[in-house]
Order: C-alpha cells, then structure tokens, then sequence
C-alpha cells in the first residue's frame, strides 16, 4: 500500500482499477498483461508493427523525392531496422513467454540493442543508439497512441492516472466508465482541474512523480475530499473506503433534493449561493445545482483558450452564453486576471524574465497597462449587460488609484458607445476583488467607491501569509483558518457594513463546508463558489441558526493557531451535519 | 544435404559498415532463403538482421567471413561479396568507393 497526497481538486471518493496514460515522453503504462491478455496483446504488437513500416515508407519516399536518396536511404535503413527479424521475434516472445505488455518489451529490447551498441566503443555507432531510440518512441507513439483511443472504448469502469491530462482530454472523459483520475502535474487552478470539477467525477492534481510505481492494472482509491491516492491498498483501507464511498453516495442523492429547497437558515435568514464558472457551459450546471446567479465568472479562458486575443465579439458571445443561462439573476463578470506572460499580445512587453509572477504585472495591473485590450472586454461587458443583470469586477486592486483609473476608462468606454450608438448598459455595479491585504486596510476608504466586495480568499491568504501554495515546500503554511485571515474577513464585513456595501465570498473558503458556519456568524450573507459544493453549502445553511453562527465565529476568533480554528469548526460541522463530515 | 559458400571480403568504407551498407546487405540478404552469417573475428552476425550486423562494429579494413548455408548459398555470398567489392556503391551510400580493390 502506498500513500500518495496532491492537491484535491474534485471531491468524493472512489475504488478501482487502473488505466495509466502514456505521457508525452511515452512513459511505460504497464509492464505486464494477463496471461488471457497476451494472444490480443500480440495482434496489437504487430499491427503497430505494420503501421509503423507503413509510416518508415512514407517517410522514406518523401526523404527520396523531397531532399534526395541519400536522406532517403536512411529511412531505407530504418526501415531495416524497423523490420529486423530477430528484434521482432525477441520482442514478441517477451510478450508470449513473458506475458510483458508490448510496449515495454519493445522498449527493453530496443534499448537493449541501443546500449550495445553505444558500448562497442565506436563514436558512431555509439551515435547510431539515436536511430534505435528513434524507432522505439515510433513503435511507442503507435501503441499508446492506440491506447489513449481505448478511453474512448472503454467497457468497465476504470481510474485514469496519468502525468497530465489536457482540458480537452478531461473533457472527452467517459463518465459512463472513467470513475476518478489523478495527475501527476496540475494545480487548483489549472483548467483540468476545473473540468474534472464540472464533470463531478473524483479527482486529485500535483502528486509529483509516482507513475514509475504503478503499471495499470491494480487497484487505487481517489479520495478526492482529501487529495490522496492510495496505491493497492490493504483489506483494510479498501473496507474502509468502500463505506466511505457508500456514505457519499447516500448523500450526495439526499443533497440533490435540495436544489428546489430555498439557502435559508432555521430562522429564516436568507443566504445567497452563487456559482463560480471559468467556461461559459459551466452556467448551466450552476443553475442545475440551485444557484441563483454567477458570483464569479473568470474570463481568463477567453485569453487562454487561444493564442490569440479575444476580440470584442468573443467576449460578447461568451457573455451573452452565461447570461442566456443564468436568467433573472446577477452575473459578476471579473476582468482579466493573469500575469502578462499569459497574454499573447503582451508578452513582448515584458522584461525578459518575469521575476516573481504573483507580485509582476498581472490582473487589473495588466490592463491599466494595456487600455486598449481593457476596453476591449469593457465593452463587451456592458453591451452584454443590456440581457441581464451584469456586474463588472476588477481583480487584484491594491491601491485606490487602481480603481479610479479603472472607473475612468469605464467611463470612456461608456462616452464612446454612447457615441456610437450601439446598445449597452450604463448603471451596471462596479466591484472589487478584496484579495490584497492592502486592500482590507483601505476597506472602508474602498467602499466609498464601490457597489460590491468579493472577498477573494485564495490570493487573500497567499499574500498576507506570504505563501505560495503551489510550492510543495511550504504548502502546508496556507491555511484558510489562520487567524489572521478570520481578522481580515471581519474587517471587510465591518467597512462595507458601515457604507452599506454587499460582500460575497468567493475562492476556496467559500466551497468548503467547515468554513461555512463561521462566515455567516461573521456577517457574510453571500458565497460564490463551485457548482458541485453548491448542495453541500446549502445543507449546512439549512441547519444553521444566525445565532449560533455567531457563537461559531466568535469562539474561532479568541483561538490562535490555524490548527486550532479549523479542528473546531470541523467539530462543529460534525455537529451541525454529521454526514459531511468524511 | 546442405550446401555450404564461403568468402572472405575487407570493409573498405570511411565510416566502416554503418545502416546505410548494412540495410543494402540486409536487402540482398533477404533474396535469399539459405542462412547466411557474417563473421568478424570471434563474433558472428546474421546477414538478414540489421541489430546484429550493426553491433559487429566492422570497422574501415575489417576482414569479414561471408558464409551461406542451404539453398542457392553460392548465389548469396557472391551477390553479397559484390555489394563489398563495389564498396555498395550504391547512390544511397552517399559514399566515394575507396581506391583500389578490396583484394
């Protein structure tokens, strides 16, 4: 049994056997196949074999007509190679005798060859090695390129691993037979985590290098409410998952029934439960779940998506999306909120190194500093807004300027639509993003000047406790219960109190169960988070009163360690809902 | 009764006998259905496989023993000797033959 933890980007829990992707550096998914396995395996073997002839061929007879024959001999040669008996037959009885999969007997005898060749002493067939390990990542790219096709045909309900999956791998998962993945690179952030989040299936990201332990085939846990796989686990820990898995199950049905329920607390307070979305279909499942607007629409994608910048059109279509599917309720659409090296158009307007990303020229910086690509998406937002109600959101203010000069370029905007007659909306509210500790000192000098706060908790706590959370070496620092942050949060909710100013939380915090009871007790009345918590939040409001809320909050505000906060509020929630607890 | 052809030739390529001559034996080889094997010094190679003719390393003025066992072996060793005494001149080779006969 082994343990691994990463980064928990999509919860629930769930047993199964493996599949391992290749990677691009055609990692070995599995060393060895089922004795009933090895006739099917050996048809695989040589119609890659044929595939991979075929391609030599073409290779060489494009070399003959395009450069000339003697590039095309060298094609001729690999060919040779390619179709060497003895390779063949030392590969395939490896595979019959051996019961080793294809792609790692080809491997081993290929590399085989190449090492002897490399210690025969001779300069160039010690170069020659290069000629074989081409032919063997030929022979791999066929067989696992063949394979990646098999999670399109899958016939049981397996767990993906892989090094990486891209977003459009994520999203073409079958969620008819793929049960949970894990990866080894990935963040919170990255878009296949925000997939895996929309396609509700249990998935942890950032476990560093642990596919060279697993070869497919074995059995693994994702436990995806607290980003760990478990590797062949004992009888044990199986049984016990296993329960577990049961246990969410139950209740995730049981929430389900919750959506047409009103967020409201025992005693009668009503609570707000928006979605955060990154991809416009993501609206959709907002709404499915019961929420009642977007709280935060992150249009990075729109930037990423492409390598090119979105033109106001892009903006508007995907607006429009995202409005179309949250009718009769507020949509906050946050303003571009990457670093410049994100930004095609932009990066040639960087020093040539980013020193440090997280404090360099990103987000609300970033288009202060680029006004046409601001106005840009300005505009779209308020055309977007004649459909519904569209709130504009500005990342990352640290300092009032900031906000005036983006209150100014709003106003151009709005003068330059209005002079071009194009139709659009003028009263749309304008917030901030309170995610810079800077920020919360100034709140109430902020809240003069906005409609909204969102509390964005994730930067929030990275930049007051100066921690990087992707950085293994010191993730452990970043908690969300640190009292320090409790302080933080309390102080926004008394300077927008003061000046009669909303506040919603949104990040992280905002998505998990345990942190919800404290921030209602400290005033929040507002929580944008991820679709999928949706249920889970609202089952806690339900079985919350406003007053003891308020006890929560004030006895997490007297404890001082982060350990201490959040091992209590967790025991409250096993109070207030036992079953959440897992 | 197996017949049995044997021929001694000298590599008298720059490079020695790198792919682009083993591939050509590996063509010229393979014509054939007798066994054929290619020896250098203690090591031997079967002619009809590129691994094993490349990891005999024959270097520029190596001496090779062509022997061909079975049907048509006369054939086979003389169509391979040529390839040598032609110093494979082939266009492919991408080779000036070297001067000189090989014996």
């Amino acid at each position: 049994m082994q343990i691994k933890r990463g980064i928990a980007v999509s919860p629930g829990v769930v047993t199964g056997e493996v599949v391992v992707l290749g990677t691009e550096d055609f990692r070995i998914p599995q060393r060895f196949v089922s004795i009933d396995a090895v006739e099917t395996e050996l048809g695989r073997f040589r119609s890659t074999l044929d595939a991979v002839w075929e391609e030599i061929e073409e290779n060489e007879r494009l070399a003959r007509e395009q450069l000339g024959d003697q590039f095309g001999a060298i094609f001729g040669a690999h060919l040779q190679m390619a179709r060497d008996p003895k390779l063949i037959a030392e590969i395939e009885s490896l595979i019959s005798e051996k019961s080793l999969s294809p792609e790692y007997a080809s491997s081993r005898v290929l590399r085989r060859f190449a090492r002897d060749l490399q210690n025969l002493g001779n300069q160039y067939h010690a170069e020659r090695a290069v000629d074989i390990f081409d032919l063997e990542k030929r022979i791999l790219r066929h067989l696992l390129g063949e394979r990646r096709e098999e999670l399109l045909h899958l016939r049981a309900p397996v767990i993906v691993l892989a090094h990486n999956l891209t977003p459009s791998e994520t999203a073409s998962l079958d969620r008819e037979f793929v049960m949970g993945f894990a990866t080894e690179v990935g963040g919170h952030t990255s878009h296949t985590a925000i997939l895996a989040g929309a396609l509700e299936i249990p998935a942890v990201v950032g476990l560093g290098h642990f596919l060279s332990d697993v070869s497919g085939g074995e059995m693994v846990i994702i436990d995806g409410n607290h980003g760990e796989v478990i590797l062949e686990p004992d009888d044990e820990t199986l049984a016990k998952y296993r329960d577990l898995e049961e246990r969410v199950h139950s209740v995730t049905e049981r929430l389900a029934s919750l959506k047409t329920l009103p967020a409201e607390t025992i005693d009668g307070e009503s609570i707000t439960l928006l979605g955060n979305i990154e991809f416009p279909e993501e609206a959709e499942v907002c709404r499915e779940r019961g929420a009642k607007g977007i709280g935060l629409y992150r249009t990075e994608f729109l930037y990423l998506e492409r390598n090119q910048i979105p033109s106001e059109e892009d903006h508007y279509e995907a607006y429009r999306k995202v409005i179309a599917a949250a009718p009769d309720h507020p949509v906050t659409i946050r303003t571009l909120d990457v670093g410049a090296d994100k930004v095609p158009e932009t990066i040639g307007e960087l020093a040539p190194d980013v020193i440090n990303p997280q404090l360099g020229l990103r987000s609300v910086r970033l288009s202060l500093h680029n006004i046409p690509l601001f106005k840009t998406q300005l505009r779209a937002i308020l055309r977007a807004a004649v459909d519904g109600d569209v709130r504009v959101m500005f990342p990352l203010v640290s300092n009032l300027m900031e906000l005036r000069q983006a209150r100014m370029i709003l106003g151009d905007v709005i003068d330059d639509l209005e002079e071009q007659q194009v139709p659009f909306r003028r009263d749309v509210q304008v917030g901030i993003m309170v995610e810079v500790p800077a920020a919360v000192m100034l709140a109430e000098e902020f809240a003069r000047e906005v409609d909204f706060f969102s509390i964005g908790t994730n930067d929030l706590i990275q930049y007051t406790l100066a921690v990087d959370r992707a950085d293994p070496s010191v993730a452990n620092l970043y908690r969300s219960g640190d009292p320090s942050i409790l302080r933080l949060i309390r102080n926004v909710v008394s300077a927008a109190a003061k000046h009669d100013v909303a506040v919603t939380v949104c990040g992280q915090m905002s998505s998990d169960p345990v942190f919800i009871s404290l921030l209602i007790g400290m005033g929040i009345r507002q929580f944008s988070s991820t679709p999928h918590a949706i249920p889970e939040i609202k089952e806690v409001i339900r079985n919350l009163t406003i007053e003891s809320a308020e006890q929560i909050a004030a006895h997490a505000l007297t404890l001082d360690l982060a350990r201490d906060v959040e091992n209590y509020l967790r025991g409250e929630l096993h109070r207030i809902c036992p079953d959440l607890v897992l | 009764m197996t017949y049995t052809a044997q021929k001694t030739v000298r590599v008298g390529l720059e490079q020695g006998l790198h792919m682009v001559p083993c591939s050509l034996i590996v063509r010229t080889a393979e014509r054939f259905s007798c066994e054929i094997q290619i020896q250098k010094e203690d090591r031997s190679a079967d002619a009809k496989t590129m691994l094993d003719l490349l990891t005999l390393s024959a270097e520029n003025g190596s001496v090779l023993v062509l022997e061909a066992r079975g049907a048509e072996a006369g054939e086979a060793v003389k169509a391979l000797a040529r390839l040598f005494e032609s110093n494979f001149d082939d266009p492919a080779s991408g080779w000036q033959p070297a001067t000189g006969s090989d014996r």
